[in-house]
């Protein structure tokens, strides 16, 4: 697995989490200890993402990335190989 | 409104193509209880939802279909790049690839195009809760 990918899967691991994490919520609002575990990966998912994109390209449109060029459009995308 | 994430939600990597499993597979893309089905159910249902939790829920669920959706097609589309033409007659896929080619085309594994007939959505949280657990039995 390439430098990217490693990263990217650390991106996705995250980010998991943090989805996992709101559909509990979304039923228990008013639990603490899943909001606390929400907190605690969304900050991961954050700090990860804003690594992988430093490196290697934005993964949402607003993001800093596309500031100076617009980056959006470079691939790979998604559903490719070498993206993955 | 909806923005989009640069990144499937699990990585698709597949090195070695093969268009049989790819048949078979396309049926979580458009088949009865495929992803699309799942997402377009979750977010018709939503709006008449009874509670803020269950209107969230739905919501969210058939958001996270959407990328469910996407990983699957990330699935059939590796599997079936720079196929032969020999490759494509005997695997049986001759039979998608007439018509699509490698086109990401949502059909069941039977051939038939997605529908929404394949799921309902009522207005009745109760007769929704049920459908859903009928064609996805996660929700819990």
């Amino acid at each position: 697995m390439n430098e990217r990918s490693k990263l990217l899967k650390k991106v996705q691991m995250y980010s998991f989490a943090v989805t996992d994490a709101s559909l509990f919520l979304d039923t228990h609002p008013d639990c603490a200890e899943a909001l606390a575990f929400f907190n605690k990966y969304r900050k991961l998912y954050d700090e990860a993402k804003a690594e992988f994109e430093r490196q290697y390209g934005p993964l949402e449109i607003c993001s800093e990335q596309n500031a100076a060029r617009w980056e959006w459009t470079d691939g790979p995308f998604p559903w490719e190989l070498s993206a993955n | 409104m909806w923005k989009y994430e640069k990144k499937l939600e699990y990585p698709v990597r597949i090195k070695k193509t093969d268009p049989t499993a790819a048949k078979i597979i396309i049926s979580q893309f458009g088949g009865p209880d495929g992803e699309l089905g799942a997402a377009t159910r979750y977010l018709s249902q939503r709006y008449t939802a009874p509670t803020p939790e269950v209107k969230a829920i739905l919501n969210d669920i058939g958001t996270e279909e959407l990328s469910h959706m996407e990983m699957v097609c990330a699935v059939i589309y590796q599997l079936t790049r720079s196929l032969t033409p020999k490759e494509i007659k005997e695997s049986g896929f001759d039979v998608y690839f007439v018509d699509h080619t490698n086109g990401l085309y949502p059909v069941s594994a039977s051939g038939d195009p997605f529908s929404a007939a394949i799921f309902q959505s009522t207005g009745d949280p109760i007769a929704d809760l049920y459908e859903d657990m009928g064609a996805d039995a996660t929700i819990t």
